[in-house]
């Protein structure tokens, strides 16, 4: 009995020391299964474990494969910290992460520790490299899309609606004022309705976890706002969007990519109709040059969730590893496999790198970490996606766009 | 009377020596030595995970002392701790980002120090709000108005009005250099260690010796029966009010600690879930001791990051494990306080009770 206790003991030293995992690229990845934000986050989870497999059909780092340490971390901050000092032990070269709370809690520490934070967060406030250098992802922020589909908002639809030119179009925001991920672009998004003349009604607090909004949707019953931004995730805004329907508030949706995908019109339904959102990638199984790889993956490490139920975030996952990777293999190059190195020669020297996967061309500058300005707004039309108009921020308020990094 | 038999051979002959914190020349020289392992041991050994894990029990330690006082030593039960936490936290961290200090405070390194003194004051006194109900309400009844402290400061006051001052948005960041004890900045894991350690110290032994006085004797009467203790004289409702405010400033001076872990604070980090995290530390350390609520912290954190050190090397093999490691971690929690309540209600604390008590008088255990 001691004996086999003495083996197990050694077996997982071995398995834990760092000579065992001398010649891998260690990354480590934080995934939310189970906690506020696991309606999207499951998803996301299979798609990284799925792209690293696929980077590493391909080579790796050069060469060296990548071991992905993945945790589910519940969406709780202390549980993070713990898993992020995991990862440094293990000697991770980078980090996957997920929610925004997490990630600007941990972005000091980040920073610090110089560890490239890859996060399924795009929070605008992650974007300033003088403040947030080794925060990192392969999309365009939030506070962009929100820009962006209010735009795309104000451009198709209001021209529509039987009281333009007599008033001020009405934007109401609903959301959880407690998460920083919804909470992100609020003021982005006020400060762009501010631009285009709109008047901005009451703000209504809607849990991620809501079953129930009908309170919140009477509260703007007075207000009567011609469009609703929505900042939670699918679950708790299909919630709302049915609420609304069924109370005849009449407005438009507008809501962030966490939200938008394809599970919104089957929870949903009718309510979800004519929905507009920024995008920052394709929607799963659509036609890109990669997507045939994302299918068969999906369908090789995860055959027990059929492509009919796999959504975007899959291939929101697959575009962050695909970076990491990119800028990975960069800094192995240039001799430089470090945190620093991964940014500065990593990173940073991408220039209107395509993944293939339908989203942004990725431009990283040591001065902006925003990478594109340009952001495809699609809506949902009997349940399928449609793209309304390409919004180019940058082109269309040049002297603004530098002023709306960071927030 | 210490409930602690004593070696054979020892006895007190005086109330002062009844009374000692350490009472015989064996205890004290195991105190030396636990000072030496906590001060020189553990920094010497750990790499920045593990003195991150301690910190974590450090912050499990002061969150669940305050819990242990008023459900273990008081009889309040509370819902609602995360809550005083999340006060001690922010008003801290807008004093220091906020508030215009002398510059000779800021140049001797006291803003942070200070800042942690007056959110325990501020969460006490929070705490005491939250407190009065207990004056009309107990039991169930008193749940629920401690689960209302949780959601009226941390999801409305917290979330809708606190965290919009300076217009930062949610996610409060503490600049490097602001979190300042002394010369020191508190930068590393080493040094929130060290700042941890002596927190734990300072506020054990604040307990301690509350629950030693008068004060404590009134705690102690209230919580085994309240009737009883007001017929003896004993002004349930001053006591009542007195326990929120030691245990809101205890929790005050927790969240003002784990500002200096991460640098940064959103209403994400005080969760519901973590309040009752507290209620089930102490349960399985054992209700009404204080070395139960530190045996508790190590339970509840050193065992389930060794589960997940187990778990990684077979990840490997089942590379699933890893992700599912948080079921298997909330399913040991559940489970972990349902054995404790079925095979030792007492907890943690009682098996150290007994432990001790057999070395103490061994060979004649008996």
């Amino acid at each position: 009995m001691k004996a086999r206790a003495l083996v197990m003991v050694l077996a997982m030293a071995l398995a834990f020391s760092p000579a065992a995992m001398a010649q891998e690229v260690v990354i480590g990845a934080l995934n939310d299964m189970t906690g506020a934000t696991s309606d999207v986050g499951k998803d996301y989870a299979l798609g990284i474990a799925e792209a690293v497999n696929y980077c590493n059909d391909n080579g790796g780092v050069n060469g060296k494969p990548i071991k992905l340490i993945q945790f589910d971390y519940g969406y709780r901050v202390p549980e993070a910290l713990t898993k992020y000092k995991l990862f440094q032990r293990m000697k991770a070269v980078a980090v996957q992460g997920w929610g925004t709370g997490d990630t600007e809690a941990l972005a000091p520490t980040v920073t610090a520790d110089k560890m490239p934070y890859v996060s399924a967060s795009y929070s605008g406030h992650l974007t300033d490299p003088k403040k947030t250098p080794y925060n990192l992802f392969a999309a365009t922020d939030y506070s962009t899309n929100a820009r962006a589909t209010l735009t795309a908002w104000f451009d198709k639809r209001w021209p529509k609606h039987a009281d333009f030119g007599k008033r001020k179009p009405r934007l109401a925001c609903m959301f959880m004022a407690a998460s920083p991920y919804a909470s992100a672009p609020i003021k982005a998004i006020k400060d762009q309705a501010a631009l285009l003349g709109f008047d901005i009604g009451p703000d209504q607090d809607v849990s991620l976890f809501a079953v129930d909004t009908k309170s919140q949707v009477l509260g703007l019953k007075d207000f009567k706002p011609d469009v609703l931004w929505h900042g939670n995730t699918t679950m708790s805004v299909a919630t709302t969007m049915r609420d609304a329907y069924a109370l005849g508030l009449g407005a438009d949706h507008i809501v962030n990519l966490w939200a938008f995908d394809e599970n919104l019109p089957r929870l949903a339904e009718k309510a979800a109709e004519g929905t507009m959102a920024g995008t920052v990638n394709a929607f799963y199984g659509e036609n890109t040059p990669l997507m045939p790889k994302v299918l068969e993956y999906g369908k090789k490490f995860n055959p027990g969730v059929p492509p009919e139920k796999r959504t975007i975030h899959t291939i929101q996952a697959w575009s962050n590893v695909l970076a990491l990777w990119e800028a990975m293999k960069r800094a192995d190059k240039a001799g430089a496999l470090n945190g620093e190195g991964i940014l500065k020669k990593g990173f940073e020297t991408m220039k209107d790198f395509d993944l293939g996967l339908g989203g942004a061309k990725l431009t990283y500058t040591d001065t902006d970490h925003r990478v594109s300005g340009t952001v495809p707004v699609y809506e949902l039309r009997g349940g399928k996606f449609q793209l309304v108009q390409v919004v180019d921020l940058k082109g269309r308020w040049p002297d603004k766009w530098a002023s709306w990094m960071g927030w | 009377m210490s409930t602690t038999f004593l070696p054979c051979g020892e006895y007190h002959q005086n109330y002062r020596e009844d009374h000692a914190w350490w009472q015989t020349k064996f205890i004290k020289a195991k105190m030396v030595l636990l000072m030496l392992v906590l001060f020189v041991g553990i920094p010497y050994v750990s790499d920045s995970y593990w003195l991150s894990v301690c910190n974590q029990i450090g912050y499990t330690v002061l969150g669940a002392l305050g819990v242990q006082l008023l459900i273990g030593f008081c009889g309040q039960v509370t819902l609602g701790h995360a809550a005083f936490l999340a006060v001690g936290a922010y008003t801290s961290t807008l004093l220091i980002l906020e508030f215009p200090w002398p510059k000779f405070l800021l140049d001797l390194g006291l803003a942070y120090p200070v800042s942690i003194l007056i959110a325990a004051v501020v969460a006490g006194i929070w705490s005491v709000l939250f407190g009065l109900p207990s004056a009309k309400v107990k039991g169930f009844y008193l749940i629920l108005t401690t689960m209302a402290a949780q959601f009226i400061t941390v999801d409305f006051v917290i979330t809708q009005y606190i965290s919009q001052i300076g217009g930062r948005g949610q996610a409060f960041s503490l600049p490097l250099g602001t979190i300042k004890i002394g010369p020191w900045v508190i930068d590393s894991d080493l040094k929130v260690y060290y700042m941890m350690i002596v927190l734990v110290i300072l506020l054990t032994a604040l307990l301690v010796n509350l629950l030693r006085s008068r004060v404590g004797r009134a705690w102690v009467a209230i919580r085994d029966n309240d009737i009883s203790a007001e017929v003896m004289g004993i002004n349930v409702v001053q006591y009542k009010l007195m326990a929120f405010f030691v245990a809101g400033f205890i929790g005050g001076v927790a969240g003002a600690f784990w500002i200096s872990n991460l640098a940064a604070i959103s209403p994400e980090h005080f969760p519901w879930f973590w309040s009752l995290w507290l209620v089930g530390v102490i349960l399985i350390g054992g209700v009404g001791s204080i070395h139960g609520t530190i045996f508790g912290s190590i339970f509840m954190v050193v065992v389930m990051e060794l589960l997940q050190m187990a778990v990684i090397p077979l990840a490997s093999s089942y590379p699933k494990l890893l992700m599912d490691f948080l079921f298997i971690k909330e399913a040991a929690f559940g489970l972990a306080i349902c054995a404790f309540m079925i095979f030792e209600p007492n907890g943690l604390a009682y098996r150290w009770w007994q432990a001790k008590n057999y070395f103490n008088l061994w060979p004649f255990s008996y």
